[in-house]
């Protein structure tokens, strides 16, 4: 029997990876053409939670920094949404809808099908952290002095790497549990806000509860960006910015190394069970 | 052949259904929210969720204050946030309600044909959200008493004014959730985040964790305009009279004040909220999007 | 690898395990899909799956399309074992299930094909140019640009049978394609699943249904399944060439009240028989070693107080092949699949 059709070249490889990536990522970005609602609720009104806390600061009198550290973290909010809505409890809605199985029939990757839905998701993501830090910025008045902006950018993208192969690896949960899978992202907002300092310096939590939420990426990616904004920023660091970026380089291999792993096995484990297809409430 | 109008037994039918499509929603939301069956579940949404959320603003003020747990100002903040725990989880659990019911279960298409009167389903399902945020609540404020000292002393708690209050808002948040669920009917998938972003929204306005006075005069006058706003504080005086008294904003209103401006807005909103389902009902059946479904 | 076959099967078995609610978590039961399944599909082939609801139709597709494994036996589908190699599978198959609909509803139907040809690696222009082509083929050219939200059920359906062929898969599964679909558009597809495996003879299909004439009209063979057993396989011809030294009738009569299937089973000469109430009359359906065999049906039938309405004596079908094998009718097979499933 002959291994291809005759007619045409197919893509396959790296090649086909990125034109996976494209594929899914397309009925997102046309999606959010086509329903634009997702501007004002996605978009506008997290600035008013975010907002909350600042007002609640000032209230507090609490230093300007502080107003600061309540919008750097609102932004950085934004893809860990991404990554929890986007991405991981994304495969439960596709295996409502049957798309599932006919993403693990095609000849793709399952990586790049979770990151084509979170890059399509990426332009509200990246709007709304524009919005709440820029534009909260301005409305607040809060002005910052980055240190070294130069490293502030490879925080930036370690955590992004690093959060995103997180998310790829929590997503493969949601291949075997389904709906259980979603109220564990559920979970992973306010006690995930609380552990990783998002509002406030997490050393406050103490070193050892600092450390632990430390395996989330955008824990220390927080972190050194509140160090790198202001001068004199690392009195309310919880490691200095270097060993930070050490960290988060390592969690950002581990990560996408386990997702690909996780993946598979959760996969065969899911074709062994029976559990791609069924609804499971 | 001639249009006929209701006759009384007619009309007692219909009030009737009313009661009967009220019971079932509730009765259905209570089934599919409730989560004290479920070990797991429970931990997540009565636990976890909210205490994590009582616990950043904790954080956040023990940071600042260096741990002035006595000033007025720290139980003003927890109340108003253990209480709003029922504002989200009304605003979250109708929009999604909508999306679920209509993507997910598939059923809303059959309830629309039933002999359900659709508002009434809706506000039901607010309802369940209610009672069943009523465990979070619950905890978050034993964990505030039991591990922070609030001062919440049973024997000083003005317990009408507390359940009275409690009535009313169940009510206002009933409405409201009916004004979300409308507008979910004519929006797509991702509407299932209105309600959390609504609340959010509604967290700056309503003087929940923080007095009015903090934010500008322009968003004071919203504030003002948000029956939340009335129904945190009423609770607040309910519970720890004195604290309440501390911040000026609306100490010049006495708790009957209080009640009738709240009973008015809810009203306002109970008002708006029915036109609101109207136009977006009528919409989602014009262009048929009872039976859609939009993720993407 | 065996390069003779498209998909080969050999004592392939599957059960499902069936757990209690969340009160009583112990196992309650297993479920056995299939069993023994032993089948061999020649590259080229149009190879029908033919059984009732739950006869482990749609649980065979899934394990040869890489979704669930086997519990016990082995399968190949283009030379490849589909629990040891899947990733090798699936470049080279598509399956397209019938009453479920695919793909985002705010999308267009062009570019909802598109998204799905991608995942397979075919080039945007060589996609689009099959989009094209098939979406004329099957009647759908006028709605390419209209979002699949916005399709009625059965042209959802089309939008889903496309998407199986755009990326030229050599086996392709197709899982009741007709369901939902009216009696023109199940015609389309037919002649269009036709077309395509006649333009390429390595192209192989394998089609379940429960329509016994979707079956004999297209398929080259037959596998007979129930209760996740295969009880033939072989071509309709064949098959129903078994029931050719009977004598097969339809007989009309007023409603039958009160007579027991079994007086007329025991008669000399009736091989099976198979009732349908209907509105104001009855259907029997009679399998007879000899014709002569009639005259004590008539007897009883009289003595039953049945006027006869009509008597029609017709060629063997797969109908009645099954109802050969399985001792009733596909609907009455189906009946008792509903109540064994059933709580107690």
């Amino acid at each position: 029997m002959s291994s291809q059709p005759k007619q045409f070249e197919r893509l396959s490889g790296w090649r086909l990876f990125f034109n996976t990536i494209a594929a899914r990522a397309y009925p997102r970005l046309i999606g959010q053409q086509r329903e634009t609602s997702w501007l004002l609720f996605d978009v506008f009104l997290p600035l008013f939670s975010v907002a909350a806390y600042v007002y609640l600061y000032r209230a507090m009198d609490a230093p300007e920094e502080y107003v600061g550290f309540v919008l750097i973290g609102g932004a950085m909010t934004a893809f860990w949404l991404n990554v929890l809505w986007s991405m991981s409890s994304q495969l439960f809605w596709e295996k409502e809808q049957g798309n599932l199985s006919l993403y693990i029939i095609a000849p793709n990757s399952m990586m790049a099908v979770l990151l084509g839905m979170a890059m399509g998701g990426m332009l509200a993501t990246c709007l709304r952290a524009i919005v709440i830090l820029g534009l909260g910025s301005w409305l607040f008045q809060v002005s910052y002095q980055v240190v070294n902006f130069g490293q502030l950018f490879v925080v930036f993208i370690l955590a992004m790497v690093a959060l995103y192969g997180m998310g790829m690896m929590t997503s493969s949960l949601f291949l075997l549990f389904g709906r259980e899978a979603w109220h564990i992202s559920n979970l992973a907002q306010e006690p995930i806000y609380l552990a990783a300092g998002f509002y406030f310096p997490v050393k406050s939590l103490g070193f050892w509860i600092a450390a632990g939420a430390s395996i989330i990426p955008l824990t220390l990616a927080l972190d050194a960006m509140r160090q790198l904004s202001y001068p004199g920023g690392e009195e309310v660091g919880f490691l200095p910015v270097n060993v930070e970026i050490a960290i988060l380089m390592v969690l950002a291999v581990v990560f996408v190394v386990s997702a690909k792993l996780l993946l598979d096995k959760m996969e065969k484990l899911a074709v062994r069970e029976g559990r791609l297809t069924e609804g499971r409430r | 052949m001639a249009l006929k109008t209701a006759t009384a037994t007619e009309r007692g039918a219909g009030r009737a259904e009313t009661w009967r499509s009220f019971k079932m929603a509730t009765w259905l939301g209570w089934q599919i929210e409730s989560n004290w069956a479920d070990p797991f579940l429970f931990a997540i949404y009565s636990f976890a969720k909210p205490l994590a959320s009582a616990a950043i603003l904790v954080v956040m003020y023990g940071v600042i204050t260096g741990g002035a747990y006595n000033d007025p100002l720290f139980p003003y903040v927890y109340l108003g946030n253990t209480f709003y725990i029922y504002v989200g989880a009304v605003m979250t659990g109708v929009s999604w309600a909508v999306i679920a019911d209509r993507e997910e279960y598939k059923t809303l298409k059959y309830i629309y044909v039933a002999p359900v009167e659709i508002p009434i389903y809706l506000m039901g399902r607010g309802v369940a959200r209610f009672i069943t945020g009523s465990f979070a609540v619950i905890i978050t404020l034993l964990a505030g008493v039991l591990f922070l000292h609030l001062p919440i002393d049973p024997a000083k708690v003005q317990w009408g004014l507390f359940f009275v209050s409690l009535f009313i808002g169940v009510v206002m948040l009933a409405m409201m959730g009916l004004l979300l669920g409308s507008l979910s009917l004519i929006l797509v998938h991702h509407a299932g985040f209105l309600g959390e972003a609504v609340a959010g929204a509604l967290y700056v306005f309503s003087g929940a964790i923080f007095p009015l006075s903090v934010l500008p005069p322009a968003m004071q006058f919203i504030g003002y305009l948000i029956p939340i706003t009335y129904w945190l504080e009423l609770l607040r005086r309910s519970l720890v009279g004195g604290v309440a008294e501390a911040f000026p904003t609306l100490q010049g209103l006495s708790n009957t004040q209080l009640l009738g401006i709240l009973l008015g807005l809810s009203l306002v909103f109970g008002v708006i909220s029915i036109f609101v389902f109207r136009a977006c009902n009528r919409r989602a059946l014009d262009r048929g999007l009872i039976d859609r479904t939009t993720n993407y | 690898m065996s390069t003779e076959f498209a998909i080969q099967t050999e004592a392939l078995g599957r059960i499902y395990k069936i757990r209690g609610g969340k009160r009583n978590k112990e196992i309650r039961k297993e479920l056995v899909a299939l069993e023994d399944v032993t089948l061999s599909v020649r590259q080229g082939e149009l190879f029908g799956l033919l059984g009732p609801n739950g006869a482990g139709k749609t649980t065979l597709i899934k394990i040869l399309t890489t979704l669930l494994s086997p519990t016990s036996g082995w399968a190949r589908v283009a030379g490849f074992d589909v629990s040891k190699d899947p990733k090798l599978v699936r470049p080279r198959i598509n399956m397209v299930s019938g009453g479920e609909s695919s793909g985002y509803g705010l999308l267009t139907v062009r570019e909802n094909l598109w998204m799905f040809a991608q995942f397979y690696g075919v080039p945007s222009k060589e996609a689009y140019r099959r989009i094209d082509m098939m979406l004329e083929a099957v009647g759908l050219a006028d709605r390419a640009h209209t979002k699949s939200s916005e399709l009625s059920t059965g042209l959802r359906q089309k939008m889903n049978i496309v998407r199986g062929f755009i990326t030229e898969p050599q086996v392709l599964f197709l899982d009741e394609p007709t369901l939902g679909l009216d009696v023109n558009a199940s015609r389309d597809v037919r002649r269009f699943v036709e077309g395509w495996l006649a333009e390429d003879t390595e192209r192989t299909l394998l089609l379940t249904t429960h329509y016994m004439a979707e079956a004999d009209e297209l398929c080259e063979r037959v596998a007979i399944i129930n209760k996740g057993k295969v009880l033939a396989c072989d071509s309709p011809a064949a098959l129903k060439l078994r029931l050719q030294r009977d004598a097969l009738f339809e007989v009309q009569t007023t409603p039958l009240d009160g007579l027991p299937m079994s007086e007329l089973e025991k008669l000399d000469g009736v091989s099976n028989v198979t009732h349908t109430p209907g509105d104001g009359h009855a259907t029997l359906n009679f399998r007879l070693r000899e014709e002569a065999a009639l005259v004590g049906v008539f007897t009883t039938l009289s003595g039953a107080h049945a006027d006869i309405l009509r008597l029609t004596k017709h060629e063997p079908t797969l109908e009645d092949v099954f109802v050969d094998l399985v001792g009733r009718s596909m609907a009455e097979a189906e009946e008792e699949e509903a109540e064994d499933e059933q709580p107690a």
